[in-house]
């Protein structure tokens, strides 16, 4: 049949079998060939599904008018194997449809499809048992209503039943097929492991690929290779460089196939895949790779516009806002301003209702680059709508799933950073906890844990060194040691520096002068390896008024003379008159203790 | 042939040729008998002089013994409790080392129960617990009863102690019944503070203020940092005596020398510094040189005798001369690395101290420490301590800075190896 041609214009053949079954509903009409009539309707139906050209929402609209028109006939009582086939592409249709509301489309495509297993038992019919089941995995997987993770088990659950008919022996295609569909759905799965659950998604997909080969079924092939790509690129276990690697050579694969001409539709998808994969790419040159990134993703718009895939091009904003708030090259505020356009045309279309763990996504993307502007312009307004969308996203956002992670953890950076200008100490109190939550939800085996890893030590000290200050001495000074242990072999010698900062700080306030000079001592020898002047100057000056507290006046002199030297040369005049408060006090202490040797 | 009876006669008659009935020098004052103790305690007569003046008083005190590892904290404890035993028969002091992973209150609570053989409801304590009580009141019943409380050391640590659930009430009751036999009140010693994690340490401090301040004397040893520090700042007022326990100087260290060897010596027990004989099998010179490289530690100074006696006593030597000390501290030094048993970062840091001659808060460079994969110097004092404990490093008294430099032991033969490329 023309719909399944592969060689030739894909689009053209379509535009053919359309015309084809056009002309045969003029000959077998419904009163004369009623079977006949149904059939071709289903067939209609299923041409227009597939559909290239026109429009694709209304397109979509045609297929389930014939589906309709079909089920007149085929009804349960008479037919019940064809009314079960073509309800089961009815639900299908509704699984893709484009008009009318996401949310409840899914929800008819699910009832339709239990509806048809209602006939289409696995005693009766197991084959057709095992579409249905797979379409019903498929429909389970996009299901917006009820509980996601819920969901994705349940997803997960009728591929397994499917896979029990569809033997590998007795039906490969078919065994491939759901095998691929399994493999999205651990994929995406949030229960189990994470790491493990992307193992299971690409072992799935390599099997699936032994029977989809490139020369049996090319369109099969390329869709599971583009499949496999996305797996590599969120696979946590093996290294990120070489599976980013993988991930990209998969994709080409699938291009290979998906041509622009044949299948706009899915080259279009691989192109957005590959464009993130290389946003993310370890390997090359990374503003180069940022500037390909770009360009898959503007190709891929040609084909996924609003109109025809709103669902899709609303992705693929959200995927160029990233690219954009990552960009190496252009001016730096110019990309952050398209970044945040991009990801508000992708939130036109995912709002919370219809698209909640896109919504969710995009929100806190959105939240980042305002944060970015944030720092970039000092703006108050901009961190706080990156708070408010913060919480709001995790509102929404199914626990434990990546997209809860990446929130708590950028929510946990927003709120300490709003406690650089509130100094409000329940901010890092929240900051903390938001980064705990992260880190007890993210797999051990993760590669951002260390990110979050890092920043809950770096807040600690901040919150440590507060609480002391605050006299809760006990539990200040434990989440200040906790967080030098850690800082220590972490890759960031300044949140090292300022926790050693900060610890000796603390033990200053405790009066107790050895500790606090040696972490002053150890603060200020890294600050000055690192060149960090302000930090030089902070420990001096704490390390001379340990020094003097101590009695060693003229060691506390040197130390305090220079900082207030630095402090001057920094233009910090108040900080500068601070040290020379008690660098005159401790010289007048000097003074005394000479004239009394003296005398 | 040479049966193993031969070369353990040999032996004996080797460590006779020095004068000597044995080897008198140990590490451990725990294994003392209170007698020996007695006789080479040397030095502290203002710690014990102020620690005796709170005892003239029937207040309870609590009162901690700090000073740097090695320094004859445990020693100086053990020959406390002695005296107290020998003046006030009626009070019961007790002394136990702290268990891993054991608050301070059941850590007491052990103490005392096991100096009251007697008590059946301490036993049963004690049985709950886990820990075995006949065979402690066999040991107890063959000691002098002098030395009984010696039995009182848990000497492993990581029994599964199944803690009270109530160690504080429980401990109150014991002590009520402690008193009605021994009026004079009772001394609890807790050792080995030092030997856990400071920040442990902290919080078992913290959680046992109340038991602190309860009915019995409590004697504690701890390390100078770490626990006191942020500790005595913070809880001023739940110490009554803070005894630091500093280096020996010279003469003193001298003293314990001829105290020591007069102990094991077979034909003469001279004390008197001025008679050269007081020091055999050393000479006067090599006496002195032996206390300067003990650098008034008592517990180097023990580990150094006893490898300089047993180098001596391979030898077939019959006085210490100049070459066989420096060949006994030679071998000090290749035994006490060694022992230590240093993990590859531990080496390094070691290596480092040996190129640098000392390393300091105040003057490592960021380029030492990045040498031995730190930061910070706070991480490299851990190891520098551990090299402290280790008797591989000591602490200097410097002014304003915490310094360590190696002991000044002359190289071993491996020595100029590691540093070959130095």
């Amino acid at each position: 049949m023309n719909s399944d041609r592969i060689r030739g214009d894909r689009a053209e053949n379509l535009e053919q079998s359309i015309a084809a079954y056009e002309l045969a509903l003029q000959v077998y009409t419904r009163e004369a060939f009623p079977e006949d009539w149904a059939r071709t309707q289903n067939n209609l139906g299923i041409a227009y599904r597939n559909r290239i050209r026109g429009d694709r929402a209304e397109n979509l609209e045609q297929s389930i008018a014939a589906y309709e028109l079909s089920l007149q006939v085929r009804t349960r009582e008479a037919f019940p194997e064809d009314w079960a086939e073509t309800q089961n592409n009815l639900g299908i249709a509704h699984n893709h449809r484009i008009q009318g509301d996401r949310a409840e489309n899914l929800e008819q495509s699910i009832a339709v499809y239990e509806l048809a297993l209602q006939v289409c038992t696995r005693e009766a019919f197991p084959e057709d048992w095992a579409g249905l089941q797979n379409n019903l995995g498929n429909a389970y997987s996009d299901r917006i209503q009820g509980d996601r993770a819920e969901n994705l088990e349940q997803s997960i659950a009728a591929y397994e039943l499917a896979l029990q008919v569809r033997t590998r022996e007795a039906f490969p295609a078919d065994w491939a097929m759901t095998q691929n569909n399994l493999g999205t759905a651990y994929s995406d799965r949030i229960r189990g492991d994470r790491a493990e659950n992307l193992e299971q998604s690409i072992a799935a997909y390599e099997l699936a690929l032994q029977v989809r080969t490139r020369e049996a079924f090319p369109a099969d092939w390329a869709m599971t290779q583009n499949n496999l790509g996305t797996a590599y690129s969120d696979r946590i276990r093996g290294d990120r460089a070489e599976n980013l690697e993988q991930s990209i050579a998969a994709y080409e694969l699938a291009l290979q196939v998906r041509t622009r001409e044949a299948f706009p539709e899915k080259w279009a998808g691989t192109q957005n895949n590959l464009g993130s994969a290389y946003s993310g790419r370890i390997r090359g040159d990374r503003a180069e790779n940022l500037e390909q990134s770009i360009a898959a993703y503007e190709l891929a718009l040609q084909v996924r516009t609003r109109e025809a895939f709103p669902e899709q091009w609303a992705m693929t904003q959200n995927n160029l806002g990233n690219a954009y708030s990552d960009r190496i090259r252009g001016d730096r505020a110019e990309n952050l301003e398209q970044s945040i356009a991009a990801y508000e045309l992708a939130l036109q279309v995912r709002t919370r209702e219809a698209f909640p763990e896109d919504w969710a996504m995009s929100q806190g993307n959105l939240a980042a680059v305002l944060m970015q502007r944030a720092s970039l312009t000092e703006s108050d307004t901009d961190l706080e709508t990156a708070i408010a969308l913060l919480k709001a996203a995790l509102d929404v956002a199914a626990p434990n799933s990546p997209n809860f992670i990446n929130s708590q953890y950028r929510l946990g950076i927003a709120l300490s950073r709003r406690y650089e200008h509130s100094q409000n100490s329940s901010d890092l109190e929240q900051a903390l906890q938001a980064y705990k939550i992260a880190l007890d939800a993210i797999s051990p085996e993760h590669y951002d844990r260390k990110q979050i890893w890092q920043a809950l030590p770096t807040t600690q000290s901040i919150l440590g060194s507060r609480l002391v200050r605050e006299g809760k001495w006990q539990e200040g000074l434990q989440l200040l040691l906790n967080s030098v242990r850690q800082l220590s072999t972490g890759d960031d010698p300044l949140a090292h520096a300022n926790a050693l900062f900060q610890t000796g700080r603390a033990h200053e306030t405790l009066s107790d002068w050895d500790n606090a000079r040696l972490y002053y001592r150890d603060a200020l020898r890294l600050y000055d390896h690192l060149k960090n002047e302000l930090g030089i100057a902070k420990s001096r000056a704490g390390l001379g008024s340990v020094l003097v507290s101590q009695g060693y006046l003229e060691k506390g002199l040197a130390e305090l003379d220079k900082a207030r030297e630095s402090y001057h040369q920094l233009q910090q005049p108040d900080k500068a008159a601070e040290v020379d408060i008690i660098y005159q006090a401790a010289q007048r202490a000097m003074e005394r203790q000479t004239t009394e040797a003296y005398v | 042939m040479t049966t193993a009876d031969d070369i353990f006669d040999q032996s004996s008659s080797n460590i006779q040729r020095l004068g000597l009935k044995e080897i008198p020098f140990t590490e451990s004052p725990i294994d003392l008998r209170s007698e020996t103790l007695q006789r080479i305690f040397t030095g502290r007569q203002n710690e014990l002089r102020q620690m005796f003046n709170l005892f003239q008083s029937r207040e309870r005190r609590r009162i901690l013994v700090y000073g740097r590892l090695g320094i004859g904290k445990s020693a100086f404890l053990l020959e406390v409790l002695s005296v107290l035993r020998r003046k006030r028969p009626k009070m019961l002091t007790t002394y136990i080392s702290l268990p891993a992973n054991l608050d301070l209150a059941t850590t007491a609570l052990i103490a005392v129960a096991r100096a009251m053989p007697d008590d059946n409801w301490a036993q049963s304590q004690l049985y709950q617990m886990g820990i075995p009580t006949e065979q402690a009141l066999k040991e107890r019943s063959t000691k002098a009863s002098a030395n009984m409380v010696f039995g009182a050391e848990l000497s492993e640590k990581d029994l599964p102690i199944t803690k009270p659930q109530y160690p504080t009430v429980s401990l109150e009751t014991l002590l009520e019944r402690a008193q009605e036999k021994y009026p004079e009140g009772v001394v609890i010693a807790i050792d080995d503070l030092d030997k856990q994690n400071p920040s442990v340490v902290r919080q078992l401090m913290h959680d046992a203020q109340g038991m602190l301040k309860g009915r019995a004397w409590f004697l504690l040893t701890g390390h100078p940092m770490g626990m006191t520090g942020d500790l005595l700042t913070s809880e001023r007022g739940l110490f009554d005596l803070q005894l630091k326990l500093e280096e020996l100087d010279l003469p003193t260290t001298y003293q314990m020398l001829i105290n020591y060897l007069s102990s094991a010596r077979i034909n003469n027990n001279c004390t008197d510094p001025k008679d050269p004989r007081c020091v055999l099998p050393f000479l006067p010179e090599t006496a002195k040189r032996f206390c300067e490289v003990s650098l008034g530690k008592p517990r180097l100074f023990n580990r150094l005798g006893n490898t300089v006696l047993s180098t001596a006593a391979d030898l077939q030597a019959k006085v210490i001369t100049p070459d066989v000390l420096e060949q006994g501290l030679r071998a000090a030094a290749l035994t006490l690395h060694q022992q230590a048993a240093l993990t590859v970062q531990e080496e390094r840091v070691r290596v480092l101290l040996l190129q640098r001659g000392t390393l300091s808060d105040d003057t490592i460079t960021m380029d030492d420490l990045e040498q031995i994969g730190f930061r910070s110097f706070s991480d490299a004092y851990l190891i520098l301590e551990r090299l402290e404990e280790a008797d591989l490093a000591h602490q200097l008294n410097q002014d304003a800075a915490k310094a360590f430099a190696p002991i000044p032991l002359p190289p071993s033969d491996d020595e100029f190896l590691s540093l070959g490329g130095s």
